[in-house]
């Protein structure tokens, strides 16, 4: 099945156990004040997730210093070799 | 630049772990509680993330347009010079 399609059925089962009871009648008053809310805080909490997750993975990031200097002397490396067969390597192309 | 970007990641996962945690506590444990005077009225708590996502999805559609009509309008210039 599509990812698509599975999102699709959760959402769809989740939203109509949330709508199942909303309309009962016999909940604790507890449960009751906060049925309603729960869709909102449902997205509040995935937004929360997917910038906590950002934050998370920006915190954690290898950066590969001695990689970086490689790539450096690579490029130069190229660049002198492209020059000296006529290629021109300064001018970006449209 | 390393230092930074480890900064602004710490920053962020604070933020959003406080967010969570006033947003959680203002939805679902004011009700029960009665010293609520640290919280806004409940229906705020719907009315700001409705608000936001509007904008935001307005923001993006504003966006998508612009760049539509530019890029449409630049063809047609193109065309005819």
């Amino acid at each position: 099945m599509k990812h698509v399609w599975k999102l699709g059925t959760i959402i769809t089962t989740l939203v109509v156990l949330w709508l199942a009871l909303l309309t009962s009648s016999g909940l604790p008053s507890t449960l009751s004040a906060i049925v309603p809310y729960l869709p909102i805080y449902a997205v509040v909490a995935l937004g929360c997730y997917g910038l906590a997750m950002v934050g998370y993975g920006l915190m954690v990031f290898p950066t590969c210093p001695t990689e970086a200097i490689q790539l450096q002397q690579d490029i130069a490396e190229a660049k002198v070799f492209l020059a000296s067969h006529g290629i021109d390597v300064n001018h970006s192309s449209d | 630049m390393d230092l930074a970007d480890r900064t602004v990641g710490f920053v962020l996962l604070l933020f959003s772990i406080s967010l969570f945690s006033y947003y959680t506590f203002w939805v679902i444990i004011t009700p029960f509680v009665d010293s609520d005077h640290f919280f806004p009225a409940r229906e705020y708590a719907i009315f700001i993330p409705a608000l936001a996502g509007v904008t935001l999805l307005s923001l993006i559609m504003i966006f998508v347009g612009v760049v539509l009509l530019l890029l449409r309008s630049g063809k047609s210039k193109s065309k005819t010079a």
